[in-house]
């Protein structure tokens, strides 16, 4: 019973993914055997009966080939206008994505999935078009013939012998929904033929004789009746694990292929992924940089591989090891993995030997937990012995140059020493000798070190002298023993040499990202760390980078960050625009919008997308695999900080917002203490001003005016500090720093001490001699009579409040000391919060004016304290730093002038 | 008699002020609008405009600084300008616009009444002709470069004398920094803001009696100084 209840998860899973599929695009394929047997006529026809049941469809491309009935059935449906491009003085067409994005049908046409565009197109394939569509939500009719299926192309290739340029990755085809394949026989597509109905295009003819043969036929419709009844099969396989209860991965194997630079490697990617495919199994794509420097067509080809590994959906590894075999097990260790997929290997004796055994061999040897599967070869047509592409000579001509001299000038010493020591000692001078040029050299030197060195030594040294023939058996086996042990213990030396760079190669890009790691940690604001990893990518990967960051609407904004070069116009926000929101990488020396002349990564977070870094080569070199990855990883990270500074920032904000809320609560309920009890002493005031009686009497009706003149005075107060507050709260203030005159300072916070009762209860102990400070005069003025005020309300009414200016410790010290009650010692650490009121407070007030003090004091980086005094009351300490004056013109003369 | 012309778009405002200046002698007109300004100035004969103008910044048509720009460029009416914001940038700014005076709300309508008779004063050339300029004890003779505190012979470096010139020839006015700075120690020095500070500390401490709390010269905080 239990066994037949669903898997929460995989049920949970299952709905994600058909929730996935509603909100993106339906994808229906119809699949061909070959061109002509009726794809685009039936996608038509299905097309019009959607059409008549009321779907708002659109053709967004479709090829008629001149076939009357195809056109006659195209004229029923609405047509997106093609877009022209200008490529190279052709005005050519493509599908016009945009337009079809903005019309937003429900379902569009495109033909020929396979199809290139042209090259300044949004995106190099068509089937990216559609992608693109589908993730916008369109539905989608298209057609393929099952040759451009990435899975089958070597299979259809070996059965026409004709060579497939387009493909189109399984992936998209896993996608679709419902895979119609358009079935006619062999015989009815040749009647076809024959009639004159089936457009070749303009294919060669031999082409089209190889295609359209029976036996070819019959072999290219069993290929695709085989890949739909694998799909189909696959489908009915997830639909039983919903039922019954399985595991996400059907098995519990994991697949693994090792990539290169060979033009084989994607023989094998696509080998691995149909088995993975078939064994529900995750698969890996492990490539091992070996060290070994690979010219710029081989660099190309690792890269392609890489890409289409990628685009099969495996898991790229990119791991550095001298050792191909060992570095293999490491990451099938590491990934747990329970199959490798191996090419079969040519012999290659020397360096077998030397190995230990060829690459399959040794893989073999000590994994006994792992099936290693061996993936016939297909013969390509590839230059075969001997590569002079191994002697390395990227390392350049000038170290074999080097090499010579070098074994020339051990030559000249040799003939000096020889008589002593003998010509058969001669021989170790020359071994040392291939032995330093292994320690500096690459294999390609080594080698013709020890070549040179053996020819050497028998030419000049072993008699007979000056010719190549050896006199005694026992030194022609010495010669020759000599060469093998030259030409093995260089290319070991050599090889040591080389596992050094790489593992230093290795550390440097840890570095890298170590050092990305520390910037982002070590900075404390977004600007500077985006600055230092921009700085630190341009330099190390020889470009410049900038990011441009999400705005709080979702788009993405003009402004580059922290880089004076990158200059982004429309058309490359466009593309800056579209990586971020399609989430994928864009622009130069990629597939999509690769004529633009910068890349776009997004960078993503764990759950958005945060910005796009743009990254701009100084050459247009395409970057090598090891250069692509560390910059990802680096977008990885910069994508995680960012958008962990984002929440934080949010986080802020959110506080902020709270903090405000309470401000305006605070203003509402101050409204009703702070403002309405002057308010109402100023009516009540007004009013028996008016009476006849109260008039007479002149001592009443002076006294009344002040008592309007002090309410005014209050209100005024309440109201400029929650103008300060909010202002300061908002950050909008802009500090304005000026060297003023600290009595002015302490003159003018006395101003706004207006009754002139409270101004006589204030002493003043003001040295005469204050320098000038810098500082934004309003500000700390409001700040000191503050004090000064907080003073005046809570000491008894003439006690006597002492305001002392001094310089102490090199510091402006403002005190303010009053008699009142003091403050209550748990008080003291939260006296300066916002809000924060001492209980038994008076009431009135609302909790700023201190907190005003503190923040603007902290602006002038200073500090401000609470003590209680000695006998009674508070003692508050502002303390400025004072700063050094600029310099005085001199004046011209500082004599008295009217001495004379 | 002397003409005052209010404009404020609060009523309330106009009310209070016109009682106080009627109080004290004067005619007043008042104007609810800019424009109303303006075309006030524009359409009256010159011995029918007013003698001076008290204009608020915030007028709900055209800003009180382009009516006083607008004034300017054909008239030296003397113009007190009230503003609700105590921005040191803007006085600043209206004071170079040819402001003869600001003040800042609230403020005591007294205050104002003195404002205005120092601008009166200045307008008629009773203070910039006046070579002798005497306050509570404190008696500066222009032409003859003496200076008396209580009868006391005071004596002052050229810059300081330089200095104190400036202000006793907008006596009773504020005098901003900048013009300060420039007519005493030139056009480059306006940023030099110490240099004031410095050598109003030292008149001060020449010519007032506590220069903690000077009588004389005072500060306009941010603005610049006034001396009465």
């Amino acid at each position: 019973m239990d066994h037949d209840r669903p898997d929460p998860d995989l049920l949970l899973k299952k709905m994600k993914d058909e929730e996935a599929r509603t909100q993106s695009g339906r994808l229906r394929v119809f699949l061909g055997m070959c061109p002509g047997v009726g794809k685009t006529f039936s996608m038509l026809r299905a097309a019009q009966s959607k059409m008549e049941e009321g779907c708002d469809v659109v053709i967004g491309i479709v090829e008629t080939h001149g076939r009357a009935d195809t056109i006659a059935l195209l004229k029923s449906l609405p047509l997106i206008a093609r877009k022209k491009i200008d490529y190279k003085g052709v005005v050519l067409e493509e599908m016009d994505i945009d337009a079809i994005l903005k019309r937003k049908p429900t379902l569009v046409l495109v033909d020929e999935l396979a199809h290139t565009n042209v090259p300044s197109s949004r995106h190099a394939k068509r089937y990216q078009d559609v992608t693109e569509l589908l993730d916008a939500g369109i539905d989608v009719f298209t057609t393929i013939n099952v040759q451009h299926l990435e899975s089958r192309k070597d299979l259809v290739e070996k059965v026409t012998g004709v060579p497939v340029r387009e493909t189109v990755p399984d992936t998209l085809l896993e996608r679709a929904d419902q895979i119609e394949v358009i079935d006619i026989t062999p015989e009815e597509l040749l009647k076809r033929l024959k009639a004159g109905r089936v457009y070749l295009g303009d294919r060669a003819e031999r082409a089209a004789e190889n295609f359209f043969k029976q036996d070819t036929l019959t072999a290219l419709r069993e290929i695709a009746l085989r890949f739909t009844a694998e799909k189909v099969d696959h489908e009915l396989q997830q639909f039983h694990d919903v039922k019954t209860n399985s595991k996400p991965w059907q098995s519990s194997e994991r697949l693994m292929v090792a990539v290169g630079h060979s033009p084989y490697s994607p023989f094998l990617i696509r080998a691995t992924r149909r088995l993975a495919y078939s064994l529900e199994a995750p698969w890996i794509a492990v490539y091992v940089d070996t060290g070994i420097k690979l010219n710029s067509t081989d660099q190309e080809q690792l890269a392609k591989n890489i890409a289409l590994a990628r685009e099969l959906k495996a898991e790229v590894v990119t791991t550095t090891d001298t050792d191909i075999p060992q570095a293999l097990k490491r990451v099938a260790r590491q990934k747990n993995v329970t199959q490798i997929v191996v090419g079969r290997p040519s012999k290659r004796w020397i360096r077998d030997f030397i190995e230990g055994g060829s690459l399959l061999e040794r893989l073999v040897k000590d994994s006994q937990d792992i099936d290693v599967h061996v993936i016939r070869q297909e013969k390509l047509q590839l230059q075969s012995g001997f590569s002079f592409r191994n002697l390395n000579f990227e390392s350049g001509f000038i170290a074999y140059w080097n090499a010579l001299w070098f074994f020339i000038g051990i030559g000249f010493l040799s003939g000096f020493i020889e008589p002593y020591i003998g010509y058969r000692a001669v021989g170790f001078l020359f071994l040392l000798g291939v032995l330093t040029v292994g320690r500096v050299g690459m294999m390609g030197p080594v080698m013709f070190a020890a070549l040179i060195s053996a020819v050497g030594w028998n030419f000049f040294f072993i008699p007979p002298r000056l010719t190549f023939s050896i006199s005694t058996p026992e030194d022609l086996i010495m010669c020759l023993t000599y060469f093998a042990v030259a030409l093995i213990t260089g290319t070991l030396t050599s090889r040591v040499r080389r596992h050094e760079l790489l593992l230093r190669d290795r550390e440097n890009r840890t570095n890298v990202l170590y050092e990305v790691l520390k910037d982002i940690s070590t900075s404390s604001a977004k600007s500077e760390f985006l600055e230092r990893v921009a700085i630190r990518i341009g330099q190390v990967l020889d470009g410049e980078a900038g990011v441009v960051l999400k705005t709080r609407d979702g788009r993405i904004t003009e402004r580059i960050e922290m880089s004076y070069h990158i200059k982004l116009d429309d058309k490359e926000l466009a593309v800056a625009q579209w990586s971020f929101a399609n989430r994928k990488v864009a622009g130069w020396s990629t597939d999509t919008l690769a004529n633009s002349k910068y890349l776009f990564i997004p960078l993503d977070g764990n759950t958005e997308v945060v910005g796009v870094l743009v990254f701009k080569p100084r050459l247009d070199q395409k970057l090598s695999v090891e250069q692509d990855n560390l910059l990802r990883s680096v977008c990885r990270q910069l994508g995680l900080s960012l958008e962990r500074h984002f929440s934080e920032k949010r986080l802020i904000e959110a506080e902020k917002l709270k903090d405000s809320e309470k401000l305006h609560q605070t203003l509402l309920n101050s409204i009703s203490h702070e403002m309405r009890t002057p308010l109402t002493v100023i009516l009540g005031s007004a009013s028996a001003l008016s009476d006849d009686a109260v008039m007479k009497t002149e001592e009443l009706r002076k006294e009344l005016a002040s008592e309007i003149t002090s309410a005014g005075e209050r209100l005024n107060r309440v109201i400029e500090n929650l103008l300060d507050m909010s202002r300061l709260n908002s950050g909008a203030l802009a500090i304005k720093k000026e060297w003023h005159d600290v009595h002015d300072l302490i003159t003018a916070a006395l101003s706004r001490v207006n009754q002139i009762r409270d101004r006589q209860r204030i002493r003043l102990n003001v040295s005469l001699d204050l320098p000038l400070v810098e500082m934004d005069f309003r500000l700390l003025q409001h700040a000191v009579s503050n004090v000064i005020f907080n003073a005046i309300t809570y000491a008894p009414g003439d006690s006597e409040i002492c305001l002392t200016a001094e310089v102490t410790n090199g510091q402006l010290s403002i005190v303010v000391d009053d008699r009142g009650p003091g403050i209550p010692e748990e008080s003291i650490p939260v006296l300066f919060d916002k809000f924060y009121r001492v209980p038994g407070s008076p009431t009135g007030g609302t909790g700023l004016g201190l907190s005003i003090v503190k923040s603007i004091v902290e602006f002038h980086s200073g500090t401000v304290t609470v003590e209680n005094r000695e006998g009674g009351g508070a003692r508050f300490r502002m303390l400025l730093p004072i700063g050094e004056l600029p310099a005085m013109p001199k004046e011209k003369d500082d004599e008295d002038f009217n001495r004379r | 008699m002397t003409k005052i012309l209010i404009a404020d778009d609060e009523e309330s405002i106009r009310r209070v002020l016109k009682l106080n200046l009627e109080s004290k002698g004067f005619e007043v007109e008042q104007c609810a609008l800019g424009n109303d300004v303006v075309r006030l100035m524009r359409s009256k004969a010159p011995d029918q405009r007013p003698n001076l103008i008290v204009l608020d910044l915030g007028l709900p048509d055209i800003n009180g600084a382009e009516v006083l720009r607008e004034i300017r460029k054909w008239s030296k009416i003397p113009i007190i300008v009230l503003t609700a914001s105590d921005e040191e940038s803007l006085k600043v700014a209206l004071l170079e616009d040819g402001a003869d005076d600001y003040m800042t709300k609230p403020f005591s309508p007294l205050e104002l009444v003195a404002r205005i008779n120092v601008a009166l004063r200045h307008h008629k050339g009773d203070v910039s002709d006046a070579p002798i300029f005497e306050s509570a004890g404190l008696r500066v003779d222009l032409p003859n470069k003496s200076i008396q505190l209580n009868g006391q012979p005071i004596r002052l470096t050229t810059t300081e004398f330089s200095l104190l010139t400036v202000l006793i020839k907008n006596a009773g006015q504020v005098v901003g920094q900048e013009t300060l700075l420039r007519e005493v120690w030139g056009a480059n020095a306006t940023e030099n803001s110490h240099y004031l500070r410095i050598y109003i500390g030292a008149l001060r401490k020449k010519l007032e009696l506590n220069p903690g709390s000077p009588q004389h010269i005072l500060t306009e905080p941010g603005v610049g100084y006034r001396i009465v």
